[in-house]
This record gives C-alpha cells, structure tokens and sequence, in this order.
C-alpha cells in the first residue's frame, strides 16, 4: 500500500504517493528524476547519496522517504537554480577536484553543509567534515584545496607542481 | 622555449560544469522508454555442477518479463583472451558469484525477489582457491584441461648463475602481492536496448568500446555490425571496466523481451563479481656487484587467474618483465605461471602486473642497498635506463627522466637528513618504477589511434575519437591538443562521447596509452582539417597555403601578420563553397613499435616509456601498529604535462591507491567466499587516511608523444607500495614481504623483533 508523501525538494514542492519501503534516493533519482544524486554502495558507507535535509547531509541511501515527510532537501541540482554555479561548485572546477565525478555531487553538498556551519574551517576540520564521502580517483588533496581556498585558512598540502614552472 | 597557447596549461576539464552539476549522465542514471530492470543470480559456491534450475515461480512472479539461463544464449565459449567464459553457467558454476541466471522485471525490487524464486539444484565439487595449490597435478580441475594452468611465461637470457656466482651479494625473497578492488565510486552498470532490426546498443562504462564490441559481438553470436557500443559518463574503472557478464546477460534479457535492460552492480555483487587484481606469490633473488651494479635476476611468478583467465595471463607476463627496462639486468631467469583458482576471475587493476613486481624488486633493491652500504637513490641511479639507451628486450627508451625524477624527488625530501636521522619507528623510503605509454603486443592487428575533427559553420570544432574518458581528464587533454594543433581557443572544442556508429576504431584506455596515442591521434586529425582550411584560407589571401598560420582563432599570413582573417569567416566560406557540408580533418597514428618475438620476447613495445620514483615518510606508532604517514613526494617524468592540473590529480590519486594497497586494502576470502564485500571492511584511504603529496613534474619531452608528453595513469601508483614498505623498514628494521602492512603485521613482528 501507497503513503502520501510531501516534500520540498530543491525549493519545489511535491506530493506524491509512495510504498513505505522506498529510500529518499530512490525517490529522489526515480520519482523526481533528480539523478544528480547518486548511488555508490546503497548502505551508508560511500557518500555518494548525501543530500542536505533541512541544511544538514545526510545518506539518502539510509532514509526512508516517509521519514522526511514534510521536510526540505537539497539536492546538487538545487545549488544552481539559474545555471549560476555556486561558488563551491567553482572552486572544485578551478582547483581540479573532480575527475570521474561521480562521488562529486555527495562531496559537495557535504562541503555545504560544512561551510554553512563553519565558513572557515582549517584544513583538519574539512577532512574531518568528509569522512562520510569516499572518492577513489582524486586522493583528496585537490577537493581539500578547493574548500581551503573558500576558507581563507593556510594549507599543509604542497604547493601545485604547476605554479612551481 | 616553445610558447603553447594551451598544451602545457592548467585548465580546468572541459566537462567539469556536467559533472559537478550533477547534469552529466552515468550509466546507472539513464531512463529510457519501457525500460525494465535486470538481476543476476549467482553461485553460492565455489564449484559445483548445475544439476538442474527451476523458473517455474519466478516466471509467475507479477512484474517479472523475462527469466534466462545459459540456455536462453548462443553457448558460444568466448573470453578476451581465451575461450573460457559463457554469458551464463553452462554445467558447472565456477566461483561463488558466478552467473547462472538474469531475470527482468518492472523494477529492481521484483527483479530480486524474482531471484529468491528461481531454485538451482547443485551438486558441490572439490575446490581450490591458492593457486600453488591448483597448479599441482591432482587439484580439482576448474575448466577441461590437464591442470588448472592458463599460461606459462619463461625467458632466459645470458648466464644467470655464473652472474650470480661473480656478485658481491645476492639477495634472495619471496613476496606476496594480494587481491585488492578497484573500488570504483559507481559500481558496474549498463544499458542494453534492443531495436526492431535485431541491432543492440550497450550504453556501457568500457574502457575499450570498439574491442568489447567484437568480443560482445562473438558472444552473443551476432555480426559486429549489429552492436553498437555507447559511452556514457562513468563513474571511474582503474582497469575493471574492461568486458564483463554483467553487459551480455542484460544484452540476452533485452533480446528476450524486446525492451532496453538496466542492470546495476549492487555493491556487494561489484565485490563479488567484479575484477580485482590479480594476487601474486613474487619469489625474487638479485645479484649486485659491490659497487652496486646489478648483475641479475632469476623471478618465479605464480598468479591466481581466478574462474577465468580474463587478462591475467597477459598481466603475469607483464609482471615477468617489464622491469628489466627499468634497470639494466644483464642476465635473467624468468618463470611465470597463471593458474585457475575457484574465486572471482581477477584482471587489470593500474599497473597490470608491473605494480605487483615494482613491489617486489623495490623492496629487493632496499634490502640490497642495506647489504652494500649505499645510498638506496645512488643504486637506482646508477642502474637506471637513460635516454637512448635500447633495454634488453630492445625497448627504445627515447626519453628517460628516471634519474632527474630521483634526484629532484630525494631533495624535496631532504633524503639525506632524514635518512640521517636514524629515530626508531620513523623512517622515511623510497621506490622507482617504469612503465609504458601503450602496449603493442596488445592488440595483434593494429597498433595506434585515429581520430575525427569536424568543424562546423560557427567554427565550433567536435572531436570524435575511440578511446575512453574515465574521469581522468583525456577528453581536456585531447581538446588542449587539437586546440593548439588548428589554433583556436580551448572554448570551441568539444570532445563527443564515444559512439561506436560514428568514432574512429580505436583500442581504449589502458597500459597507460591514452595521452600518448588518443592525442596523436586527434592531432593528426587536427592537422588534416587545418590544411583544409588553410587551402581555403590561401585562396582567400592569395598566397600559399604554406605562408599562413592560425593562432586564437585568427588566421594571418606569416609574411604579413597584420593581414588577417577570423578563423569562422575562413571556415563559412568554406562550408558553402562545398554545399555546406563541414569540415572532416581525419587523421591517424600509428608508432613505430614491435611485436615482441613469441620467444625471446624481444621487440620495442612501446613508443615512450614513463618513469617515476616516490619517497613515503612514517612514523610507526608500536602500540597500535598503526602507520602514520608523515609526508609524500612523487616526481614523475611524464614526457610533457599536457595538462599539469590534471596529471598531478592523476598522481595524487595514484598515490592515494597505492598507499591503500600498502597499509589497509584486501580482499578477505575463506573458502573462496569474499568476507568483506562492502566499504565498511574493505577499507580505502579516507580524506584523514593521506599525507600531503608534493607532485613533481619532471619533462624530458619525448620524441614520440604528442607536444612530447608520455602517460602517468599507472606509474602513478606502481612505486607506492614499495616506498610505503621502504619506510617502515627504515623505521623499524623489519622487512614486510606481505601486502597489506597491517597494524597486526607490524605488532607481530615487532614482538618477535623483542623475543629475539
């Protein structure tokens, strides 16, 4: 049997009738067609599925949509509502913290939520904030960076090889 | 100094706002019209015979299109590189995740409840997992033969044991490398979709499109042309991402119900059923002299090809020699056997055997370096391959910056204090690797790359190639590169996703080929659409052709630069001097590479040999067995860094996996069964897990590699383990032969160190 759902995903509100046992990233990816969202391991351990629920990340993968009734997500399709990418969005382009992409919408929301906790966190406490997201191509330095370079805070990493030539 | 307008710059990807929008479309994103949802039951044992499988229920389940067995295929035995694998078990399940059936069903709950329907009568059989084990006459037989051998590699050259006899030392060991994952973010995944006319698209995470499609092609029992492969975004491979079951079984279901098939790996599958590394026993002894010339090398490699040869065999052999073109080895003695074992079919992992060895001879090295009193950097140094110089298998090194890599490495680290130092539990290592840019024994028919630059009337430039964007950045790459070969900014090109009914042929991504032949691939095809334009462009100016150069989208007459046209004036008048049709530059590569001799195994493989050399700092903590790592310095000699932001992210997060495969990653099994399918106890480096990587580019600037760049994807993880290893020996005074050096490892032995 069907349950109302009601939800306000990326500032839209929709309400929608779904079986009990659905996750909110199964609904999110299927329902609503929000595919930006991703599924890495289905069990809580990747990040791959983090959305914001009302501003804190979460694993999708660990909800059931009839949790989050009446409550907001945001997805990474709701950071650039009129295509003007936000500005963690632009420093992971300017710093190269993406390669495959994939654990790159998790990533960035849970920097989001970080940032909008702590806007200038040390270099630590970013790693710390990104414990939940695993990303097998990067090795991290270059989305460290990206968010250090939002934070203002010094950083432990080398410098680019590349400013050095 | 060449001044590039592009080549050689930072820019960010070129398709970095799809993918950090969440916009771009992964394989396991896409929807299509009537689409269903497939599963695959698989084996809960290692070996057994299939007596019989009863659909019965399973096809009564509501929401259920379409069960499958082996029956429902072709039964054409195929393999990339041997005749040992079925789309689905034929008599015999082979390991535990074995294929056996495919279901399809309205959605991917009922597809696995469709699974608990289906039941398979088996009758377990004997098996084996180790493969010393397999390879004895007597084991259990996995496949029709003799004995559970794939391949046996041997060489031999000079006289190994009057070497060994005339060495000041000669140090002997045995090594295990174990079966790791490749932990791809998003696990494997296609889509199939059948048209009226018999043709099946796979939309399809491949590294090598055009190859798999001909091995899709003979499995299903189809003509080529009635394939057609499709590469979306896809979400990382690390070499798994090559052909796999998963692909043919959605191809059957699709075929069956005449509807498009999504199947998605659920993760614990992905461990079960994916292709790991393939594990191996390295039993190593090298002669040096006292100056610390290397006299020799005698290898014995067992490697576990799992329930089917897959790559292996080719991936044994590779770990059997590769590295005689790192160091000079004037005398060898090399065996190698691949051996079936009853647990998953294991494959290519980034470093396709030569990571495994690296580790090998790079803690060998150490061990000899200790033994003579040298400095481990001067030893590599001093046995090095350097430019010009012709291996012993007649490997070409048109351009080695093995020893600059070393020199600028051991300075960044201030080698020679830390090693100084001399504090117990801190240490600090270092490892050399080579590798290839491109493997000609590959691929018997056809070595190189073509590409397709098509210009339209806005000047906006397609590039169409065959190889395959994993997330590493080689569609930027090859945009760089056909930016500076016509002369126009970086913004008019884009890279085309690759589409088999339309990309040149082209041999993939892997053995690290992909800068070197993708670009000169794309750049010959930039070349010939410039000549093109410039014929029309010299009509224009009435010069020649030859007089004229494009730079920022402006082409000028040499003699005169103030004499200038756009680039898209020049290109309009052209499209409509020839009914409108747009430009197509075509062009190709093909190096100047060997085949090497079934025998001696002589022949120049490669058009441009990559190097690297590595320095890990630890500090171990006694009470935890716990490895801190303090600090990391890679320098890689990459030929030139098209893209330096890039390379360096490649290095990065090859040092990241390597680090992994050194301190925590391994695949646990017991009775061929994974014990750790998940990410919660399969462990890979977490963003508190790394030390900060100082990258090092080091550009000798190759003759064969385009704009003089060679490959880093695998070189940038083979010297990692090694260094890793290195250091914990010069911090504790205790040798790890084992991968994974975990904390247990190192408490124990420690304890054994204090009762001696």
């Amino acid at each position: 049997m069907k349950y109302p759902l009601r939800l306000k995903v990326n500032g839209q509100e929709y309400e929608l009738e779904i079986f009990p046992h659905r996750t909110l990233l199964e609904v999110l990816r299927d329902d609503l067609n929000l595919t930006g969202t991703k599924e890495g391991c289905g069990s809580g351990e990747c990040g791959a599925c983090t959305v914001l629920l009302d501003g804190e990340p979460i694993n999708s993968c660990l909800v059931l949509a009839l949790q989050v009734n009446g409550r907001t997500v945001t997805t990474i399709e709701g950071l650039a509502p009129n295509g003007e990418l936000d500005e963690v969005q632009k420093a992971f382009i300017s710093q190269g913290a993406i390669q495959c992409g994939f654990c790159t919408p998790g990533m960035v929301l849970a920097v989001k939520g970080l940032l909008n906790k702590n806007p200038h966190p040390t270099e630590r406490e970013i790693r710390e904030a990104l414990t939940g997201n695993l990303c097998r191509c990067t090795g991290y330095q270059k989305i460290v960076e990206a968010v250090l370079s939002l934070s203002g805070r010094p950083t432990s990493s080398p410098p680019n090889s590349f400013t050095e030539r | 100094m060449e001044q590039w307008q592009v080549v050689g710059k930072a820019v960010p990807q070129i398709d970095a706002r799809e993918r950090v929008s969440g916009a771009a479309e992964f394989v396991s994103d896409i929807k299509l019209p009537g689409m269903l949802y497939g599963r695959i039951l698989r084996s809960p044992y290692a070996h057994a015979r299939i007596r019989h499988i009863d659909l019965a229920q399973a096809r009564k389940l509501s929401g259920v299109r379409a069960v499958v067995t082996a029956q429902d295929t072709p039964l054409i035995p195929f393999g990339p590189r041997s005749d040992d694998w079925t789309i689905l078990a034929v008599d015999k399940v082979r390991f535990i995740g074995d294929e056996v059936a495919a279901v399809a069903a309205v959605d991917e709950d009922t597809a696995e409840e469709a699974l608990s329907l289906i039941k398979v009568d088996y009758e377990p059989l004997p098996a084996v997992f180790d493969p010393l084990a397999a390879m004895e006459p007597g084991a259990p037989l996995i496949h029709q033969k003799e004995r559970n051998i794939v391949a046996e590699f041997k060489l031999s050259k000079g006289n190994l044991d009057q070497a060994f006899q005339e060495s000041a030392v000669v140090y002997e060991a045995q090594y295990y490398t174990n079966q790791v994952y490749q932990a791809y973010l998003e696990p494997m995944a296609c889509v199939v979709q059948p048209d009226i006319s018999g043709r099946l698209i796979f939309y399809i995470p491949s590294q090598i499109p055009s190859m798999t499609r001909i091995t899709y092609a003979r499995a299903l029992g189809l003509p080529l042309e009635k394939i057609r492969v499709i590469v979306p975004y896809y979400g990382g491979a690390f070499g798994a991402k090559m052909e796999t079951n998963l692909h043919l079984a959605a191809a059957v279901l699709a075929q069956k119900t005449g509807k498009p098939i999504r199947m998605v790996n659920p993760r614990e599958e992905d461990f079960m059923a994916g292709n790991p590394r393939v594990p191996m026993y390295i039993d190593l002894k090298i002669g040096a002299k006292r100056d610390g010339t290397l006299t020799g090398k005698e290898v014995k490699v067992v490697g576990a090809a799992g329930a089917r040869a897959v790559y292996s065999m080719v991936i044994v052999a590779t770990a059997c020699y590769r590295v005689d073109s790192l160091y000079r080895f004037p005398n060898l003695r090399t065996e190698g056997w691949t051996v079936y074992t009853n647990t998953v079919p294991t494959s290519c992992f980034r470093g396709f055997g030569n990571a495994q060895m690296t580790f090998a001879l790079e803690s060998s090295l150490d061990m000899i370096a200790v033994q003579l009193g040298l400095d481990p950097a001067e030893l590599r140094i001093r046995n090095g391959l350097r430019t010009g110089e012709v291996s012993i298998h007649g490997w070409k090194i048109g351009s080695s910056g093995l020893e600059e890599c070393i020199r600028r490495a051991t300075e960044a680290a201030s080698w020679k204090e830390k090693r100084a130092q001399k504090r117990f539990a801190r240490g600090i290592g270092l490892a050399c690797c080579n590798h290839v840019s491109g493997n000609r024994a590959f691929a018997r028919e056809f070595d190189g790359a073509g590409g397709i630059v098509r210009i339209g009337r806005e000047g906006k430039v397609l590039v169409y190639h065959g190889e395959s964007d994993m997330g590493q950045g080689q569609k930027t790459v090859f945009a760089q590169i056909v930016a500076e070969e016509l002369g126009v900014p970086l913004e008019w090109i884009e890279v085309a996703r690759v589409d088999t009914d339309v990309s040149p042929f082209g041999l993939g991504s892997f053995a690290t080929r992909g800068t070197v032949f993708g670009g000169n691939g794309v750049k010959a095809a930039a070349a010939d659409a410039k000549r093109q334009i410039l014929e029309v462009a010299a009509a224009l100016f009435e010069t020649d052709p030859q007089n004229l150069e494009i730079k920022e989208g402006q082409i000028f007459n040499k003699n005169n630069p103030r004499e200038s046209q756009p680039f898209t004036k020049v290109v309009e008048i052209g499209i409509f001097k020839r009914g409108g049709a747009p430009f197509v530059g075509t062009g190709f590569w093909v190096p100047d590479t060997e085949l090497p001799d079934p025998v001696t195994k002589y022949g120049n493989i490669s058009p441009a040999y990559p190097f690297a050399c590595q320095i890990c700092e630890v500090e171990v903590d006694t009470e935890t067995g716990h490895v801190h790592l303090l600090n990391y310095i890679a320098a890689h000699d990459v030929g030139r860094a098209i893209n330096p932001q890039t390379t360096e992210g490649q290095i990065h997060g090859g040092v990241a996996q390597g680090i992994g495969w050194a301190l925590t990653e391994n695949m646990v099994l017991a009775d061929g069964k994974v014990l750790n399918p998940n990410f919660r106890d399969y462990v890979i480096p977490g963003p508190l897990d790394l030390p900060p990587i100082k990258s090092i580019m080091v550009e000798p600037i190759d003759p064969h590699g385009p704009f003089g760049a060679k490959g880093i994807g695998e070189p940038a993880l083979n010297p990692a383990p090694a260094a890793v290893a290195n250091a914990i020996y010069d911090a504790l005074g205790i040798r790890f032969n084992e991968l994974p050096i975990t904390p247990e490892k190192i408490l124990e032995a420690l304890k054994k160190k204090k009762v001696k």
